[in-house]
């Protein structure tokens, strides 16, 4: 069979048609992977837009633009979207986007799946903005402590909207994980034994396993909390034998493992592009990589250290201490690997490169005042002050924004088959880099000087007045930095360079697929021999028999999970509406349970099962004999 | 560079895909994730049970929940997980109506355990509500969760008793029974757990309080 043959049938069968239904109803891990990334960046905007309302707010001694509760509603928005919202789906976006062509597979393990965690992903967060509509937004911050949001504190239906929209969103992100858990252990190309993956799928499979262990406790603090607030029982309230902390102790054992969740994937996009960039393999694999999964590990063992001033034993307070330092180990071991590739390789300066390198640097700086904050007198001394805003800030756009941009800048050109302007996303990244350091190191001094967390406003003559109009400005020019970059996007789709296959001459399978890559991604299916597949002298795809073809339906090969030899051969499904359909129904399920519709809620209950039927029934599969 | 020439060093291997089996494992990886998230949510209720209880002097135990019901519901919930391994055994050696009739005693078994437990419920409740104390509430949070397993454990073994293959399949969903058969056992797991820490141990308990 021709070449050309081979590639328009195995288009034919995997192709989306271009019409409303292939629209909704379509499972390509491509299209998902942009419209995560679409969805997580209007969610970056609209928490960025909350963000510059409180510094605005915050600008000057007693403003008033937003009143005391507004304020409040604000902030809770804020870290909400931000949090749940953009850090982590923004990073699904790339994984959903870049696991199947990282691994040489021609889509996820369960693509029906993958279209049902992005379209609950969708409308959690449109469930979530119901709140601010109805005028009604939650208030007590994203970790949301009772007794403050039971209802005697919080009447309304915020506090309901959160804690509902949460577990909608855990249905989403745990379903992505076991979707990235699965395609990874078993859908790695031939050969691409578990020495050889790319460590970005190090850090996704690390954080999918932690989203499995550490999301049902949030699941159980928001079953809770809905509980009390609505149906009478006694979790939170001590008149009747409950427990205040036991929200505590349940969200952070959750909270904790959720910052390595959205900061390793950002560091396996790092250990990817530094190498690129320094034009030379990374420099210690397996330690990065060990200590990747140990990040993840002892992610599990620092909860406490969010509440070293509650009141608990020395034992418990020295072991999380020791717990929380130990962390900064493993990310050191990374720091390390990336600053002697870069010191050992060839460094080019280009766009993605400059973010990469910023993000280490404020990485350093964001991880430092960790360790100090890990110190449990300095953890008194600082607690609930601007310097844990400036601590947590550093390390989440440090580690999670600048690396997102990085990945942009690398990836974006195999996505859209553009390039981006090098020297406009230079200026970008001075410009946020300035922004970023202007705006947020200040805080760091106002924390010192007493400032507390989440204050609508302070009197003058404390000290306070410059620094934050600094810290405002900062803001403003971090803004301005985004606002290059998104420009900078517009223009490369219209004028940007025709990327091709491998701009950057990089290492990933990934380069070895058309920019943007075919529905099929790959002809043949590649066999890998290498860390760095497309440097080494071995041909991936050469097949000249076409015994890797797999084109007599949507097929993709099953290898064992460590030394990826070839088992089997997958079924993939091909488009359906169900996912949609489900993920209607069951925002309608969460609607009902707001307002207590028990009939409503039970009857949505009844759809979801028979849309579930009607999802997994056993079609006759797309097939050319 | 060393490990990288060493390793293009090595005869690159050469693999023929076309004529592999059809994969049909991906349903219980999965499977076995979702019990991984469902046992760690479980774990989370009973550490809220035990954190609950470390600050009261007794703890569910003036009177500790009876254990009549929770023993006659392990005994049937065990029962009912042995005769769907074994149906499962037979559907994986193509005898397949054996396979079906073991998979709807299940559901049968399943459905006399609700029953039991809302007996169980309507006699606990006289004594203990949700609304009570903190003990009732995480008493019948458990106790509600796993039922609420139980009731989508009967929904999955209903879909696949009117599946219609049981056995190996070329399309998707594959071992639909086997995944199941999974769950159902976990689901059982479960309430052993739940037996222990919820109806046992409190049993044992008051005799390590001093008065």
């Amino acid at each position: 069979m021709s070449t050309a043959a081979l590639e328009s049938r195995l288009n034919s069968l995997w192709e989306t048609p271009k019409t409303t239904r292939g629209w909704f109803a379509t499972v390509d891990h491509k299209e998902l992977g942009i419209r995560y990334l679409v969805t997580a960046f209007i969610f970056l905007i609209v928490g960025g837009l909350e963000a510059i309302l409180m510094r605005i707010q915050l600008s000057r001694s007693e403003m008033s633009i937003l009143s005391p509760e507004a304020y409040n509603q604000v902030f809770t928005m804020h870290g909400a979207t931000m949090i749940f919202w953009y850090a982590s789906p923004i990073l699904s976006g790339f994984s959903v986007y870049l696991v199947p062509l990282m691994i040489g597979a021609r889509d996820m393990a369960f693509p029906r799946l993958n279209a049902f965690t992005y379209w609950t992903y969708l409308f959690s967060g449109i469930f979530l903005y119901i709140a601010p509509a109805l005028g009604q937004a939650p208030h007590a911050g994203w970790f949301a402590y009772v007794p403050y949001t039971l209802t005697l504190y919080s009447p309304g239906l915020g506090m309901d909207i959160y804690a509902l929209a949460l577990i909608f969103l855990t249905i989403s992100t745990t379903g992505g994980a076991i979707n990235f858990i699965v395609t990874i252990l078993r859908l790695r190309a031939p050969g691409m034994a578990i020495s050889r993956m790319p460590l970005f799928l190090y850090s996704t499979l690390t954080v999918s396993v932690v989203i499995l262990f550490a999301l049902p406790a949030l699941t159980a603090a928001c079953i809770f909390l809905e509980l009390d607030r609505r149906w009478g029982t006694h979790f939170f309230s001590i008149a009747h034998g409950g427990e205040t902390f036991l929200w505590q102790q349940l969200f952070w054992f959750f909270g904790h493992p959720w910052v390595y969740v959205i900061f390793l994937p950002a560091t396996g996009m790092i250990s990817l592009i530094v190498p690129v960039f320094s034009r030379r393999p990374i420099v210690g694999y397996p330690f990065v990589a060990i200590s990747t999964v140990l990040t993840g590990v002892v992610g599990f063992g620092v909860w406490l250290h969010h509440m070293f001033t509650i009141g608990m034993s020395d034992m418990a307070m020295s072991f999380f201490s020791a717990g929380s330092m130990t962390i900064a180990l493993f990310t050191t071991v990374q720091v390390f690997a990336w600053v002697s590739t870069v010191w050992n390789g060839h460094p080019v300066a280009t766009a993605s490169m400059y973010y990469a390198l910023g993000s280490i640097a404020l990485l350093v700086i964001g991880g430092l005042s960790g360790v100090f904050t890990g110190i449990i007198p300095v953890d008194w001394q600082a607690h609930n002050t601007y310097y844990v805003v400036a601590h947590i800030h550093y390390v989440l756009i440090g580690s999670n924004m600048f690396p997102v941009f990085a990945a942009f800048y690398y990836w974006l050109p195999k996505m859209t088959g553009r390039m981006l302007d090098e020297r406009l996303g230079k200026w970008s990244f001075w410009v946020m880099f300035i922004g970023f350091n202007v705006g947020f190191f200040p805080m760091h001094i106002l924390g010192l000087l007493g400032m507390p967390r989440r204050i609508y406003t302070y009197e003058p003559g404390l000290g306070f007045d410059g620094l934050n109009m600094t810290v405002t400005i900062g803001a403003f020019i971090l803004g301005l930095g985004i606002l290059l970059s998104i420009i900078n996007f517009f223009n490369s789709l219209r004028w940007g360079k025709v990327a091709g296959c491998n701009p950057w001459n990089s290492d990933g399978l990934e380069w070895e697929t058309n920019s943007p890559p075919e529905s099929y991604a790959v002809a043949h299916i590649p066999v890998v021999v290498t860390r760095n597949p497309l440097w080494d002298d071995f041909a991936e795809e050469d097949d000249p028999e076409n015994e890797r073809v797999l084109d007599s339906g949507r097929l993709t090969p099953t290898t064992t999970w460590l030394d990826a030899e070839p088992v089997g051969i997958a079924t993939i499904p091909d488009d359906s509406l169900a996912p949609l359909i489900l993920a209607i129904v069951m925002f309608v399920f969460f609607l009902t349970l707001t307002f207590q519709m028990v009939w409503s809620a039970l009857t949505a209950l009844v759809i979801i099962f028979l849309t579930g039927c009607y999802w997994m029934w056993p079609h006759a599969s797309k097939e050319i004999s | 560079m060393s490990t990288m020439e060493q390793i293009s060093s090595r005869p690159p291997s050469r693999y023929a895909l076309n004529h592999l089996p059809i994969d049909q494992h991906r349903g219980s990886n999965a499977m076995w994730c979702v019990i991984a998230t469902e046992a760690m949510l479980f774990v989370c209720m009973f550490g809220a049970y035990y954190y609950l209880g470390t600050n009261k002097d007794r703890w569910g135990i003036e009177e500790p929940p009876s254990l009549e019901y929770p023993l006659i519901l392990l005994v049937i919930l065990v029962a009912s997980s042995v005769v769907l391994e074994w149906g499962k055994k037979q559907a994986s050696r193509r005898n397949y109506s054996s396979g079906r009739l073991a998979l709807w005693v299940t559901v049968s078994l399943g459905i006399v355990f609700m029953v039991l437990q809302t007996f169980e419920y309507i006699s606990h409740w006289k004594t203990l509500a949700p609304y009570s104390d903190s003990y009732g509430s995480i008493f019948y949070a458990i106790t509600t969760l796993h039922a609420l397993h139980v009731v989508a454990g009967l929904l999955l073994l209903g879909y696949v008793g009117i599946l219609p293959q049981i056995g190996d399949s070329a399309r998707t969903p594959h071992r639909a029974y086997e995944t199941v058969t999974l769950y159902w056992h976990f689901v059982d797991v479960v309430w052993v757990w739940i037996v222990l820490l919820l109806y046992v141990i409190p049993h044992f308990q008051g005799h390590a309080y001093v008065r």
